[in-house]
């Protein structure tokens, strides 16, 4: 894979002068298919619960941790989320995120809503297994060697207890997430998991409101990351599920909202359609606020480059993608790769874009 | 040949395009209500408006901008808009 630094090659100039049609993209070689396979999942409509105030862990830099939702009164009552399931249900939900704090603590309320709402994914640092009958895709955390997390999740061997538990489970993505501290350890991470025949993600470290420490990512950071991100991807194309785009989009000196306008209600004033309309974030009590929902809540918006909110801040951003085939191309396999890791059952296709291209209106860096 | 652009026309015309995009059933261009809310009353999302107006922009070769789309929740609003940004391009290439 060539990774470029300028995105403005003669072949780029000649495809952004043209004035593409969107019929005219559709029809090129490879586009049309991928285009109809990823069509069919735009029905999903996302909210995130929080389902229990406890973890059997403390990490650095935890966003359950921060804000005022963390003394939220646990409702343990398996008829009441039942309720809640169904009537999140009858509202248009079709897909649950079940978060913090560690929802293996609580497996009877994961049972309930899986029973309710088919379609979701459960985060949780994979130190208790989840039973099999909940047919959730399972996000694994990984926040790099066990070394590391022993410092900053004060867990020993981590990894080889995540992978005990996970190793050869359909359900299963591992996610590593690159935090300043971390970006070499991917490799040898990487390494572990893909023979072990586990699939992984990466996801960006994003400051919580107020967070000091020493994890927030800094220009060098970023290009670090990205580089290790393109670098990986090269050399587990068949374990690591992502895409040239992903990096860029997430490894961009400007955050999320700053590329693409964050559609979650936190940022976005709107009720009118899309997530501004339908997305709700369920604190331990089952209450929400309007004000303060997002996929990561207490995130600082300006330094958010996490993978939940890049799969439905991007995927939202469709029609600004549609201007040539290269960037729809860069569009689509971000789109693809954000249904395998997020969607049970969907296999993701090889990447159409072999390099990174710039998010529109914006540099490659 | 000059293509009929009268409001009559482009109502039909979008009818016809979301029931073929959205695959919609026992509706036909004639009897779709352009009044009917596409969100509330529908049930379509933010993707499918990007979808058909993205159609849309081809058929017409018209700019719509990014922050107008989903603004467009019927058959009547997307065909006002049409008209309107037909009518300010057939002013754009008079002036020049």
């Amino acid at each position: 894979m060539v990774v470029t630094t300028e995105n403005n090659g003669p072949e780029r100039n000649r495809l952004s002068e043209k004035e593409w049609k969107f019929s005219e993209i559709l029809a090129l070689p490879g586009i049309l298919e991928r285009w109809q396979k990823v069509k069919k999942w735009f029905f999903l409509r996302e909210s995130t619960y929080d389902m229990t105030n406890r973890c059997n862990i403390r990490c650095d830099g935890c966003y359950y941790y921060e804000g005022d939702k963390q003394f939220a009164r646990e409702n343990r009552e398996l008829e009441a989320w039942r309720t809640l399931m169904q009537s999140e249900k009858k509202r248009g939900i079709t897909y649950v995120v079940l978060a913090g704090a560690e929802p293996s603590l609580v497996l009877d309320l994961c049972e309930v809503c899986h029973q309710e709402i088919p379609l979701g994914t459960i985060a949780t640092n994979g130190l208790i297994f989840i039973p099999e009958s909940i047919q959730y895709r399972i996000h694994i955390s990984v926040w790099g060697s066990d070394e590391t997390s022993l410092n900053v999740r004060k867990a020993k061997n981590m990894l080889q207890r995540q992978i005990r538990n996970y190793r050869n489970d359909p359900r299963a993505v591992f996610v590593y997430t690159f935090t300043r501290e971390n970006i070499d350890q991917a490799r040898q991470v990487a390494e572990i998991l893909a023979a072990d025949g586990c699939r992984l993600t990466f996801n960006m470290f994003s400051a919580p409101m107020d967070y000091d420490g020493g994890l927030r990512h800094t220009a060098d950071s970023l290009k670090e990351c990205r580089k290790a991100m393109l670098g990986l991807l090269e050399k587990y194309p068949d374990n690591l599920l992502f895409s040239p785009y992903s990096a860029v989009a997430h490894t961009h000196t400007s955050g999320l909202h700053e590329l693409f306008s964050c559609p979650y209600p936190r940022m976005n004033p709107s009720t009118a359609i899309g997530l501004g309309r339908s997305f709700r974030q369920y604190r331990t009590d089952l209450s929400w606020n309007r004000s303060a929902a997002c996929c990561v809540p207490d995130t600082d918006c300006r330094d958010c480059r996490h993978y939940a909110a890049g799969s439905a801040v991007v995927t939202a951003r469709m029609f600004r993608h549609a201007t040539d085939p290269d960037i729809f191309k860069a569009w689509l396999d971000y789109v693809d790769t954000y249904l395998a890791v997020w969607v049970m059952g969907y296999e993701k296709g090889p990447n159409l874009s072999d390099n990174p291209i710039a998010p529109p209106g914006h540099g490659l860096l | 040949m000059t293509r009929d652009n009268s409001i009559d026309k482009i109502l039909l015309r979008v009818a016809e395009i979301m029931i073929q995009e959205l695959k919609l059933e026992d509706v036909t261009p004639e009897t779709f209500d352009p009044v009917i809310d596409l969100v509330d009353e529908v049930g379509i999302d933010s993707m499918d408006l990007a979808t058909v107006a993205l159609v849309i922009r081809d058929e017409y070769r018209i700019r719509i901008d990014e922050d107008d789309y989903p603004k467009l929740t019927s058959v009547q609003l997307i065909s006002e808009y049409i008209e309107r940004k037909l009518k300010e391009k057939a002013a754009e290439g008079a002036a020049v």
